[in-house]
């Protein structure tokens, strides 16, 4: 893996003939390592889950010997990278050359090195058995991810969008650093079992405050409200599969790290976890699933709406593990509730990977043959890229938690886990966990909504620009490797028992319980079930499978009947009160956004604008303007508040600075007296 | 508990709500003529109505897509599955794990959204308009909903309503609670939202001022509007039957007696009845309400549900 990685870094040397060639090669290279690692994955998933696969690294520096080692979790998030990264190996080379013919070599050469390097580090940073290596790869992934940000720059704003994100995450990275260090430190080793050990003597408080500096370096990186204004304008800028794996697989790498953090190292020996941190991930997770939704369903920019979209959905994911944070270790019922919200944490977070992925790649398609992302500028798309459509329609019913997709399997285990807990726990916690179900439930209906609009405008009615007109297919490969997602989806949606089997290993060694299989599918593979109740007796079944069976045959059945009677359709224009219809007719996605606007204002605080040009007088109106927008609450209360603050702060300091060397010396040695009288005694 | 129900009896009873579906509508219709001192169409006038759509020839938009013509099909049958969940006259949960209530609420929420799809593929602003209001009140009523669904299975540990019903109890005599109460005024308050009437919708008009399903099936036309007023007569009944069974399981049979399901079809035909009584009545004695004021009505259901709630897990 590491040696197909290196070798498609080593490509882009290539760019000294062809920037092609290095774009083929490097793309190459990343789909074979993409392929090295879903085998080593499935290797260690399938084989012997039990036995971590460790492969100790060269001797990098002195002080510090590294590893590899995959357990059961690393091999799932690697098996998750590996998916999404096949996906965009295929689909890359064609869009870049499709999407920017005019590129230069250098630049397609430092596009194939970023992605390699960006892949490699993702997959190296799920398996790292010892912190350093955990912590090199993260800045290599935040990095490459960087350069591939700024890579597709036209206009500037891909740059600050990469400022932005490098400043957010490297504030993330800082947390981290001291979370680590602070473990490493004590253990005076690098290696996960040491930490795990120095970890077992902290008190509680240390403990905690360990978590909470980790959650908040790991939330940044997941775009976690309030710490994600970063992702809706990095993710829309780096090149669409690249936006499929920030959003569809980045993410997810954070997602590990904090349940390796907080279950595998940071967790007492034999005791739950401290009943904070799960409350608070929970709560994070939730505000976060509705605001994300709430805002993507504002958003026009298709891939800044599915950006918006990837907010809501660590949003649910952080719900599953906050739950399981939870309920973990509880006397009765916990356990098994606990495996059920870890289940469904990780499902969809393999579930999100392939949607969003799809979602992205679909986008990416429009993109490139209209050069426009503004979905009011597109429309009726669906007679000229059907493929594309009919994938794009199907991750939106996918990410939109409708049966028989696989968005709805882990909403359902979700729900179920949810249900359960809020009946164990017989107090205003329960009630809080209610709470939580009945705002993912909104955030599921608000996501339907969204995507009727962003699939119903992008893809449907007529055209409104020329360039939307004389759209064209997406290239063979790219439509190869959405279907490649597309089927993933699929097959979760219908037969997710056959998933569990996955998902056993992973959940069985965080938990050191009942894994996925023995509680989720204990009626077969082909059932899903949770038992609510502490006795279990009750369990609620559903099969996917069945659903989806009796789906097609009615669909079949309701098929023939009105075929069957159906004389050829004439067509004729749609009806529009006696004019002759244009594409102005069409529904916009502000009109169709607008009801929800009004009733949500209170968080959105929506701006409008309508100006008259008149002409002499009121009763004959020339022209009509309007200009609205929607504002982040996250972005005005907070980061807008602390950007004037730092501002007034360094004018006051300005003031002060009088440029005098006597002055600056004061200051130093004035500090070097305070420091001394704090710390020096001890 | 009772046993399970086999899959010939899930199956008949998912035709007998097909079936029945549009003499609700005709006979919530008959009512509101009646309270309207008109003699009103026959309760028979759905299916003719349905008879005439499926003889007629389809007139569809130039601009459609490749989709648009199995919109209607996809609907209908996700509705129609969504029927298959319901315990129409025995409680017990299906011999084979089928789906539970949120894979009901699921795929009434996926004919939804399909609908929608449809309604924008015209490219005339009223499918937008339908679809856009429909797509708004959607995510509002179905987390209150949920939170009915929850507080019933609170009590049983179990989303399955064959399985809920069997917990409640099929006797004549209800032991209801407080929190049963509330959930059921709950349910109520969102019965007109989920099967589109007054004072939410008015499916009588295709003023565009007023209409929110009915702008979505503006552009369908011959057997695919067929489809789609099946679905939305199927969409009712299953919306009544899912409330019978959350409250009401009275009637229904244990065994398999031949009395016993004959009993418990009479049983649903009542409570059915019961409720599309309750529909016709609503919908005779008030006005619709303004489109931005539905948010406030359906958060005293949001109110009774978290009541429930509360009750049930504190």
């Amino acid at each position: 893996m590491a040696a197909c990685y290196g070798a498609g870094a080593l490509s882009s040397l290539l760019a000294r003939w062809s920037g092609r060639l290095a774009l083929s090669v490097g793309h190459l290279a990343a789909l074979a390592g993409a392929l090295a690692g879903l085998s080593v994955s499935l290797g260690v998933l399938v084989g012997d889950p039990g036995h971590p696969l460790i492969q100790p690294l060269p001797l990098l520096f002195p002080f510090a010997r590294l590893a590899l080692s995959v357990d059961g979790l690393s091999a799932y998030f690697l098996l998750v990278i590996s998916l999404v990264a096949i996906a965009a190996a295929i689909y890359g080379p064609a869009y870049l050359r499709a999407h920017s013919p005019e590129a230069r070599p250098a630049q397609q050469a430092a596009q194939a090195l970023a992605l390699n390097g960006f892949l490699g580090c993702m997959a190296f940073l799920c398996c790292a058995g010892d912190a350093l290596t955990f912590l090199i790869c993260w800045e290599g992934m935040t990095l490459a991810s960087y350069v591939l940000i700024v890579s597709d720059d036209r206009d500037g704003e891909n740059v600050r969008a990469g400022l932005l994100y490098m400043v957010m995450t490297h504030g993330g990275t800082a947390l981290l650093l001291v979370a680590f260090l602070a473990l490493t430190e004590r253990a005076e080793a690098f290696d996960f079992a040491a930490l795990r050990a120095a970890a077992g003597d902290l008190d509680g408080t240390t403990r905690s405050t360990l978590f909470f500096l980790a959650l908040g370096g790991f939330a940044t990186k997941a775009g976690v409200v309030p710490l994600h204004v970063w992702l809706p304008r990095a993710h829309p800028a780096a090149p669409s599969h690249i936006s499929a794996l920030m959003s569809g697989v980045m993410l997810k790498v954070a997602i590990y790290g904090m349940l390796r953090f907080a279950f595998d190292l940071l967790a007492p020996a034999d005791a739950p976890l401290p009943s904070s941190w799960g409350w608070m991930v929970l709560f994070v997770g939730t505000t976060s699933a509705v605001l994300g939704v709430l805002y993507a369903l504002q958003q026009h920019d298709l891939k800044r709406l599915l950006a918006f979209h990837s907010v809501e959905n660590i949003g649910i994911i952080l719900i599953g593990v906050g739950l399981a944070m939870i309920l973990w270790r509880r006397e009765g019922a916990g356990g098994a509730l606990a495996t059920v919200a870890l289940t469904a944490a990780l499902l969809h977070t393999v579930n999100h990977a392939a949607f969003k992925g799809l979602l992205f790649l679909g986008a990416g398609s429009v993109l490139c043959r209209t050069h426009i992302c503004n979905i009011e500028e597109l429309g009726g798309l669906a007679r000229r890229m059907p493929w594309t459509a009919g994938l794009f329609l199907l991750g939106a019913v996918a990410i939109s938690a409708l049966p028989p997709l696989n968005g709805f399997v882990s909403e359902w285990l979700t729900f179920q886990a949810l249900l359960g807990g809020a009946i164990l726990f017989h107090s205003p916690a329960g009630l809080g966990i209610v709470f939580s179900a009945a705002m993912l439930a909104l955030t599921g209906g608000l996501a339907a909504a969204c995507f009727a609009k962003a699939f119903g405008v992008t893809f449907l009615g007529r055209p409104r620009t020329p360039e939307a007109e004389h759209a064209t297919e997406a290239p063979p490969s790219m439509i190869a490797s959405m279907i490649w997602l597309g089927a993933v989806c699929v097959a979760l949606g219908v037969a997710p028992g056959y998933a569990m089997g996955l998902l056993d290993a992973p959940t069985a060694k965080l938990l050191q319980g009942p894994g996925a299989t023995a509680v989720v599918t204990a009626k077969g593979p082909l059932v899903l079930s949770a038992a609510l109740t502490p006795s279990g007796t009750d369990a609620t079944a559903i099969s996917m499978t069945i659903v989806a069976v009796l789906l097609i045959a009615l669909t079949a059945m309701a098929w023939v009947l009105s075929r069957g009677l159906q004389r050829a359709a004439r067509l004729a224009p749609t009806w529009t009160c006696g004019m002759s219809p244009t594409s102005r007719f069409d529904y916009t996605a502000t009109a169709f956004a607008k009801p929800l606007r009004l009733i949500f204002a209170a968080l959105y605080r929506p701006r409008r604008e309508v100006t008259r040009e008149i002409a002499g007088t009121p009763y004959v109106i020339r022209r009509i303007h309007y200009a609205g927008e929607v504002v982040d609450l996250a972005e005005t209360e907070i980061y807008h508040r602390v950007e004037r603050g730092i501002s007034a702060l360094s004018q006051a300091i300005r003031a002060r600075s009088t440029g005098h060397i006597h002055g600056y010396i004061g200051f130093v040695l004035g500090a070097l007296f305070v420091a001394l009288l704090l710390f020096g005694a001890g | 508990m009772t046993g399970g129900r086999p899959l010939g009896l899930v199956l008949l009873e998912m035709t007998l709500l097909v079936l029945l579906g549009p003499l609700v509508t005709g006979t919530i219709q008959k009512l509101k003529a009646r309270l309207q001192c008109r003699q009103g169409a026959g309760v028979l006038q759905p299916y003719r109505d349905l008879a005439k759509l499926l003889r007629k020839s389809t007139v569809q938009a130039d601009t459609a897509s490749g989709f648009f013509r199995s919109i209607p099909v996809l609907v209908l049958a996700a509705t129609i599955a969504a029927g298959a969940l319901v315990p129409v006259v025995r409680a017990g949960p299906p011999a084979f794990p089928l789906g539970d209530a949120l894979m009901l609420l699921g795929l009434l929420a996926l004919a939804r959204f399909l609908a929608a799809v449809g309604a924008l593929d015209a490219g005339g602003a009223f499918g937008g308009m339908g679809a856009s209001r429909e797509m708004t009140v959607a995510p509002l009523v179905e987390p209150v909903l949920m939170m009915v669904v929850f507080s019933t299975a609170a009590a049983a540990g179990t989303t399955e309503l064959g399985t809920l019903a069997a917990h409640r109890g099929t006797s004549w005599i209800l032991a209801w609670r407080a929190a049963d109460l509330l959930g059921f005024a709950a349910m109520l308050v969102l019965l007109p939202a989920e099967t589109g009437r007054i004072p939410v919708d008015n499916p009588d008009t295709h003023l565009e001022l007023t209409m929110l399903h009915e702008g979505m099936l503006l552009e369908h036309s011959g057997p695919g509007l067929g489809c789609m007023v099946l679905a939305s007569h199927t969409r009712q009944i299953v919306t009544l039957g899912f409330v019978a069974a959350l409250f009401f399981p009275v009637g229904l049979a244990d065994g398999a007696s031949a009395i016993g399901l004959l009993l418990g079809a009479g049983a649903f035909a009542a409570k059915v009845l019961a409720l599309a009584t309750y529909l016709g009545l609503v919908e005779s004695s008030y006005g619709k309400l303004r489109f931005f004021r539905l948010p406030q009505y359906l958060a005293i259901g949001f109110v009774c549900a978290l009541a429930a709630l509360a009750l049930r897990i504190l």
